[in-house]
C-alpha cells in the first residue's frame, strides 16, 4: 500500500512536504494561489519576542542555481503572530511549526513559553541568527551553546521540540549529537550557507548586509552529505533541506536519512512550488505502491576508498 | 485562485539602444489590470531561476496582450533579449496595488525617467473625464521610448540629458516650469530613486499628490519573503513595507528616500 503520512518526534504529518520558514511568510500570500491543507506542514516565518525590522535593501540577489539573502529576521513579533496569524493557520488542515529566533538563551525560553500553545505542533528553534552575550556568534556554531540553548528550553517548550541546524560549522554532526543530548526530539537542517557576492565594478557587496545567506538547487549537494551525517549520528529523526525543487530531489534526502523535508527557496522562485511538489510525490508513491517512510535512511553507500572528503 | 499563468512571446525586439519591447500572448487574460501593475516572469533555465519583475507597459483586453519593456542590465535581462517569438514563458500578473485616481481628479500629469517610461503607457484608462500629459526625461535621443504611444494619449514633453531631444535637462524642472500651464489635479512617477528626490525638492510647498513607482530587487513578489521592503513613514514611526504587494505605488510623501 503505498504512504505518504510521516511521523516526525509523535507529529503526524499527512506527507513530508513542509514549507521552509523565512520562505513562506504565515501562509497567507500563497493561500491565494492554492488551498494549503494540501501541505504536510507549514513552518513559520522566524519570530522574535518583539518586532523586528530587518535589515536595509537590497537584501537578495541570484547566484547561481540559487539566491542569497539578509532579510535580518524582519518579523511582527511572536505575539502578533498568535493574534492575527495563529487563529487563522488553525483554520488551515495542517501541521504548524512555530520557528523562533532569539538573541539570548533567555529569549528562546519565553518564546517558547509562548508559542506552547494550542495551534502549534512543533516547535523549530533558530539558533543560527546572532547572539547578544555570544559577542555576535551564533548560538548555533558552537556544540556546547547548541546543547545549553535545547536544554535551556527543553522543559519549557511543551510541544515537540525541532532545532534548525547551521551548516556554517566545523563538524555538523557534533551539533545535531549536541542538540540530541539538550533533549531536542529532532533536528532540521541545513539553514543557509554563509556567502558573499561582489560587484567587480563598484568593489562593493551587492547586499546591505555585506554577506548573507545561500539557499537555493546550488546547496543540495552540500544539504545532502550533512543529512546523512546526521542521520548516522543520531537517533531522533532529520529533516532534510537545502536546494529542494522537485520530488525527486524529496526522495533523494529521504534516502540520505530525512523522515521529512522542508521546500524554501523554491517558493520563492515559484508559489506553486510545493504543491506541486506534493502532487507529484502522491503519483509517484502509487505509481511504485511505495511506503515513503522505506525510503528513509536507504542510502546504498559505495565501498570508496578511505582518503578524505577534499581528495580529488 | 490566482494562478502562474503560461505567456507566449508575439516579439521581442530592441526599440532603442539596449532596450527591448516584449509583447506577449495571454490565453486566459486577467479581468482587471491597472497601470503601475508589475508582472513577474520566469526565465526558462536552471541558473536563472528567480524571477524577473517588469512594470506592464501596456496591456490590450481585446487581443489579449500584455506590453513589456527591459533595458539589459545583468545577465537575466541578457538572456530574455535572446528569446524568440512562440516561446512559452510562466509569468504572475497582475502584481502589486498599481495606480488609483479619485472621481476629483481630471488630469493628470504621467512623468517618466528613462526606462520609468515603460510604466506610463498602461495609466490611462478607458474614462473619458481624464486627461494625460506626459513629461518624459531621456540620456539621449537613442534611449527614447514610448513617445508615439504616450502621444496618442495626450500632449507629451521631452526633455534629455544632452539635448538630443526636446529640451535640455531634467524632465523634473521641466515638469515644474510647466506646471502653471498643465495645472494637473495629480502627478505620477516613475524613474530612478534620485529622480524621485529631485521631484521632492522641486515640488516643496505645492499642493498635489504626487505617486511613484519603487523599484526594488524581488524575491517572491507576492509578498511572502520579504526582501523587496521599502521604508515608509506611518503614524507609528518609519516602518518596512513590501515594494511587491503594499507598493510598488507610494506617496511620494510617505517615502524615506
Amino acid at each position: 500500500m503505498s504512504n505518504l503520512k510521516v511521523n516526525v518526534a509523535g507529529v503526524e504529518f499527512k506527507n513530508p512536504i513542509i514549507t521552509a520558514s523565512g520562505t513562506f511568510g504565515f501562509g497567507r500570500e500563497y493561500s491565494q494561489y492554492y488551498d494549503l491543507s494540501v501541505l504536510g506542514g507549514i513552518s513559520t516565518k522566524g519570530m522574535t519576542l518583539a518586532e523586528k525590522a530587518g535589515n536595509p535593501t537590497p537584501r537578495i540577489t541570484e547566484i547561481k542555481s540559487g539566491m542569497i539573502n539578509c532579510v535580518g529576521l524582519q518579523n511582527p513579533g511572536v505575539d502578533y503572530f498568535l493574534k492575527e496569524h495563529l487563529p487563522w493557520l488553525k483554520t488551515v488542515d495542517t501541521k504548524v511549526i512555530a520557528n523562533v529566533a532569539g538573541s539570548t538563551i533567555e529569549d528562546y525560553i519565553k518564546m517558547c513559553e509562548k508559542v506552547s500553545v494550542d495551534g502549534v505542533d512543533m516547535v523549530e528553534l533558530n539558533i543560527s541568527c546572532p547572539n547578544v552575550k555570544a559577542g555576535g556568534a551564533s548560538l548555533g556554531v558552537d556544540p556546547k551553546n547548541v546543547e545549553e540553548v535545547t536544554r535551556a528550553v527543553r522543559d519549557v517548550c511543551k510541544k515537540p521540540l525541532m532545532v534548525k541546524l547551521t551548516p556554517n560549522v566545523a563538524n555538523i554532526a557534533d551539533n545535531a549529537r549536541a542538540a540530541e543530548a539538550g533533549g531536542a526530539d529532532a533536528v532540521s537542517l541545513i539553514n543557509t550557507l554563509s556567502g558573499l557576492v561582489v560587484n567587480y565594478k563598484t568593489k562593493r557587496p551587492i547586499l546591505s548586509n555585506n554577506h548573507g545567506g545561500i539557499s537555493g538547487p546550488c546547496c543540495k549537494p552540500v544539504a545532502l552529505k550533512m543529512v546523512w551525517d546526521c542521520y548516522n549520528a543520531i537517533k531522533i529523526p532529520v529533516v532534510g533541506m537545502g536546494g529542494i525543487m522537485t520530488y525527486t530531489d524529496v526522495l533523494e534526502f529521504m534516502i540520505c536519512g530525512a523522515s521529512a523535508v522542508q521546500v524554501g527557496a523554491a517558493n520563492v522562485f515559484n508559489p506553486m512550488a510545493s504543491y506541486d511538489i506534493v502532487k507529484d510525490l502522491e503519483r509517484y508513491v502509487k505509481e511504485q505502491d511505495l511506503d515513503i517512510n522505506d525510503l528513509v535512511g536507504s542510502l546504498i553507500a559505495n565501498g570508496g576508498g578511505q582518503c578524505g572528503t577534499t581528495c580529488g | 485562485m490566482k494562478r502562474d499563468r503560461i505567456v507566449t512571446i508575439l516579439s521581442n525586439v530592441e526599440v532603442a539602444k539596449d532596450i527591448y519591447e516584449l509583447k506577449l500572448q495571454v490565453i486566459d487574460f486577467p479581468c482587471d489590470i491597472r497601470g503601475g501593475q508589475f508582472i513577474h516572469i520566469a526565465l526558462p533555465s536552471e541558473v536563472h531561476l528567480l524571477r524577473r519583475p517588469f512594470c506592464i507597459a501596456d496591456f490590450d483586453k481585446k487581443e489579449k496582450t500584455i506590453t513589456v519593456s527591459y533595458a539589459i542590465v545583468g545577465e537575466g535581462t541578457q538572456l530574455l533579449s535572446t528569446l524568440k517569438e512562440g516561446q512559452t514563458l510562466k509569468a504572475l500578473f497582475p502584481l502589486g496595488n498599481g495606480f488609483y485616481f479619485d472621481k476629483s481628479v481630471k488630469k493628470v500629469a504621467m512623468v517618466g525617467g528613462g526606462m520609468g517610461v515603460a510604466v506610463l503607457p498602461a495609466i490611462p484608462t478607458a474614462d473619458p473625464d481624464l486627461q494625460y500629459v506626459s513629461f518624459l526625461g531621456f540620456a539621449n535621443k537613442n534611449k527614447v521610448i514610448f513617445v508615439d504611444e504616450l502621444k496618442k494619449k495626450g500632449e507629451v514633453y521631452i526633455a534629455t540629458d544632452d539635448g538630443s531631444v526636446g529640451v535640455k535637462g531634467f524632465v523634473t524642472s521641466l515638469l515644474k516650469q510647466s506646471l502653471d500651464y498643465v495645472k494637473p489635479d495629480v502627478i505620477v512617477c516613475c524613474g530612478p530613486e534620485v529622480m524621485y528626490k529631485a521631484l521632492k525638492k522641486e515640488m516643496e510647498g505645492i499642493d498635489i499628490p504626487i505617486y511613484v513607482s519603487l523599484e526594488r530587487r524581488m524575491g517572491c513578489g507576492i509578498g511572502a519573503c520579504l526582501v523587496c521592503n521599502c521604508k515608509v513613514k506611518t503614524a507609528n514611526g518609519e516602518k518596512y513595507l513590501r515594494a511587491c504587494a503594499d507598493g510598488p505605488i507610494f506617496n511620494l510623501e510617505d517615502i524615506v528616500l
